[in-house]
């Protein structure tokens, strides 16, 4: 039997924002290993066939959604201070998918797979035309509150038809206008499972349909990055990505 | 006024949510080179999609070369697939650059890549998305000098009215000191005319407005290309040789994108050339002499650009890396170096013997996916017209050869309509790959044969300026078309697949390779007719063309199907390679012999004429096997 080697999982801790929000999660996933590879850090390799390098990631993230929480663990064969190895990291990666922290965790430890089922959102929404955001407000909060009391949305992905499960997806939303009067902010805090996640632009698109410029009867289509009546912009922005012990505790990835 | 430099990715960004691929228009990659502060800008342009051309050589070699000059900032441009083309015209939205994201109108010099003659339609595409004038005779004094280069330069005149200038030959050195020559006549205050007369006396450029086409001597339908008299032009351009190639930077790459691409990593140029000399071919003239790199400046540069770019595989890339002298050896020191790494190092093709095979064994590891050869005809009497040295022996023992290593997939490459060419060269095509499979059935034990698959892929010869051949006609491409069937149905076995190339493509190349300066209207209306993205199958539309070319009273097929005589002066011959007229005339004789000629790396000079003419040699690095 060979030896197996001693092996560390780092933790790291990454944005995605700018232009590159519209990286796919295979680009994204495709530049994080060059950046390893450039910042020269020791990392393993799978064994087998076609040998590539131990990193998981945490779910993918939509096409134009920025974050200043994603993760991913990497698996390296030599121990690098957590400092050094983040400076390397840091100087290796283009500045819109920078990384931010980096710890290490057991080998052992629960997969950011398993262990990340909170992700929470902030939306940054601009009106179109000139509307006053503090006037809509009454009817674009009813117009949540009634989609949240429905408790699902049915929308097409390709030509499936699918139901998204706000109930057990959604535990929060707060609808406030923007302080210049042009916008709001919505902000989610969600819950992933095997069964599923919430992706924020199937909430926005069903929820845009049922007030002001929006009452349409359409299904709606996920197909990335939706086009919205009331808003001429959508900023989408995973704020915090974590999990929960069995008490409903919040426990951080790293 | 010429458009402002300024940063447009504002415009653009909204269209971003409404396209496929959304990564090819971001720009911001790792590893991009220009510097915005510069005072003369370079915009180069590959017409194709982003991923299509960020693997490209020719341009990752002149970016580096030109943001490497003092003072002189390039960026990069690709053509916008339609969806976002669309819906940028829809946006009055001009097409822009990739670093600065800045109008392509606003440099001072635009520059097309040629990497083939299917690319045509794109120059009038990227041209007309960027707002510059397609005919060169049409642009002011505040369009950007627009020029381009590339492998398929050398019968320049059907894109020559599309340009202000063609720099033919490596163009390393040549784009740089036309960029030099460009800024110091701006400076001064020049006229556009004045300009582009002294873009002229930079060896290797060449000037369309400066020439004139004579019928006066024996020449073909299209007629020759002189200087106007009083221009100071060359009579001929000779294309230009790097100097030293073997001590310049070999790791020209620098961007890592995030697209993945079609070519999806670090290329490292081994050596530049091929003497080899098969008659149909004609990079194997233009882009001799042959030049090895040695294998220390290669290992180094493959351990230096990997650590650069993060990239996982290497691809060691020339017209034929299996003839480099070191290449047994780059090979092995690169295995040791890489071990454990996961990076995997590729070889673009294998030659037809077992020493091909053992070096394709050196880079597959565990991973085997096929085994590619290219025998391009079907007997031994037209692979001796068409002067590739290889025999059915070869063939046969490099193919034993790779099954037992244990590849089970091979891959022949064959061309089809080369001259002299006969039902019976095409029934050998299936008879030589009934053979192949029958020696893998032989080799390959019992449990395995079922994964055993032998692929033959077919192209339509297209005789090209500056080859033995460039004075046959194509094979019509009915005729093609009944040589297909021939074929497939020559076929015995089920797990021979035959593949080949759409004869109507091959149709339009062929008459943009012999065509002279009256194809510039047929070009334009082809596009005007909506034609773009020809390279792409689907995109590609015959009866485009063919209307394109009734309205100017040509007729493709009368073009492509005519034998050129072999006293008429040529549509191509005032841009040379440096291979004399002579050698190609020789060649085309001891072709009708079947007589073949050796390879000047190997053997003797054979008298191409092309290191005399261009004052350069083969430089090789030890004696090749």
């Amino acid at each position: 039997m060979p030896i197996e080697p001693t092996l560390f999982r780092l933790r790291v801790r990454y944005v995605k924002q700018g232009r590159l929000r519209y990286l796919g999660h295979l680009e994204v996933a495709r530049t994080v290993e060059r950046s390893v590879r450039r910042a020269g850090l020791p990392y393993a390799v799978t064994q087998g066939f076609s040998p590539h390098m131990r990193v998981a990631f945490t779910a993918a993230l939509p096409v134009g959604t920025s974050s200043i929480c994603e993760w991913y663990d990497l698996v390296l064969t030599e121990y690098v201070p957590a400092d050094e190895a983040l400076a390397g990291l840091v100087a290796a990666t283009p500045a819109d998918l920078a990384p931010r922290q980096a710890g290490y965790v057991d080998m052992r430890a629960e997969t950011l797979g398993l262990l990340v089922t909170r992700q929470d959102y902030r939306i940054d929404l601009s009106l179109t035309g000139v509307r006053s955001a503090a006037e809509l407000l009454p009817a674009a909060r009813a117009a949540l509150d009634g989609l949240i009391a429905e408790g699902t949305i049915r929308y097409l992905r390709g030509h499936k038809e699918k139901t998204l499960d706000l109930a057990a997806l959604l535990t929060e939303a707060k609808l406030e206008a923007r302080a210049d009067d042009a916008g709001f902010v919505l902000e989610l805090k969600t819950r992933s499972s095997n069964a599923g996640s919430l992706r924020p632009e199937i909430l926005l698109s069903a929820w845009d349909a049922r007030f002001g410029a929006g009452d349409s009867d359409e299904p709606i289509v996920s197909t990335g990055i939706p086009h919205l009546a009331n808003f001429e912009r959508a900023e989408v922005e995973r704020i915090d990505q974590y999990g929960e012990d069995e008490s409903g505790n919040r426990v951080d990835p790293l | 006024m010429r458009v402002a430099y300024e940063n447009r990715f504002a415009e653009i960004e909204p269209l971003l949510a409404k396209v496929e691929k959304p990564s090819r228009y971001l720009n911001h990659e790792w590893g991009t080179r220009s510097h915005a502060d510069a005072d003369y800008r370079a915009c180069l342009i590959y017409p194709d999609t982003y991923e299509v051309g960020l693997p490209n050589q020719g341009i990752a070699i002149l970016y580096a070369a030109l943001n490497q000059a003092a003072g002189i900032s390039c960026e990069r441009g690709y053509i916008p697939w339609v969806d976002m083309a669309d819906a940028m015209r829809a946006a009055h939205v001009p097409l822009l650059s990739l670093e600065g994201a800045a109008p392509v109108a606003s440099f001072d010099i635009v520059g097309f890549h040629i990497p083939h003659e299917m690319a045509v339609t794109n120059f009038l595409e990227g041209l007309d998305l960027a707002g510059i004038p397609l005919m060169a005779e049409d642009r002011g004094e505040d369009d950007p000098i627009v020029v381009a280069g590339g492998p398929s330069v050398y019968n320049p005149e059907p894109y020559a009215a599309f340009f202000d200038a063609l720099l033919i030959g490596e163009g390393e050195e040549s784009i740089v000191e036309v960029c030099e020559r460009h800024r110091e006549l701006r400076d001064a205050g020049a006229s556009r005319a004045e300009i582009l007369r002294g873009l002229a006396e930079v060896p290797g450029t060449y000037v369309p407005s400066l020439y004139e086409v004579s019928h006066e001597e024996p020449c073909t339908r299209w007629g020759y290309t002189v200087p106007k008299p009083g221009s100071g032009a060359p009579e001929v351009i000779y294309k230009r040789v790097a100097t030293n190639f073997g001590e310049t930077d070999p790791l020209s790459q620098s961007i890592v994108p995030y697209t993945e691409l079609v070519h999806d990593r670090l290329s490292v140029e081994v050596l530049r050339g091929c003497a080899r000399g098969c008659r149909f071919c004609q990079a194997g003239i233009t882009y001799r002499p042959v030049r090895e790199r040695s294998a220390d400046q290669v290992v180094s540069s493959v351990v230096q650009g990997l650590a650069r770019t993060g990239y996982d595989e290497v691809s060691l890339t020339s017209l034929s890396t299996t003839d480099h002298s070191a290449c047994k050896e780059i090979l092995s020191r690169l295995n040791r170096r890489l071990e454990g790494t996961g990076i995997s190092v590729s070889v673009p093709s294998q030659r037809l013997d077992a020493f091909g095979v053992e070096m394709a064994l050196a880079v597959a590891g565990e991973k085997k996916g096929g085994l590619t050869f290219a025998p391009e005809a079907g007997s031994q009497r037209l692979r001796d017209i068409i002067n590739k040295n290889v025999t059915e022996e070869d063939l046969e023992r490099a193919v034993r050869a790779g099954f037992e290593a244990g590849w089970h997939r091979v891959k022949l490459y064959f061309m089809m309509g080369l001259p002299g060419e006969t039902d019976e060269d095409i029934v050998a095509i299936a008879e030589l790959a009934d053979r192949v499979l029958e020696i893998g059935r032989e080799v390959l034990p019992k449990g395995q044969r079922g994964g055993l698959s032998v692929s033959v892929s077919v192209a339509v010869f297209i005789p090209k300026a500056w080859t033995p051949f460039q004075w046959c006609a194509q094979l019509d491409d009915d005729e093609v078309r009944r040589r297909q069937q021939l074929l497939i149905h020559s076929v015995r076995n089920k797990q021979v697949r035959v593949h080949y190339h759409d004869a109507a493509t091959s149709l339009i190349e062929a008459v943009l390779s012999r065509g002279g300066r009256d194809l510039a209207p047929v070009i334009l209306g082809a596009w005007q007719r909506g034609q773009r993205f020809d390279a792409w199958t689907e995109h590609f539309d015959l009866a485009r063309w063919e209307e394109a070319a009734r309205a100017c009273g040509i007729d493709l097929r009368e073009v492509a199907h005519e034998t050129f005589p072999l006293e008429a002066r040529l549509p191509w011959e005032h841009t040379s390679p440096g291979v004399s007229r002579g050698f190609l005339e020789r060649e085309w004789r001891r072709s009708l012999e079947g007589k073949t000629t050796a390879d000047c790396t190997r053997e003797s000079c054979t008298g191409c004429g092309v290191c005399s003419t261009l004052d350069a040699q083969n430089e090789l690095m030890g004696v090749r096997v």
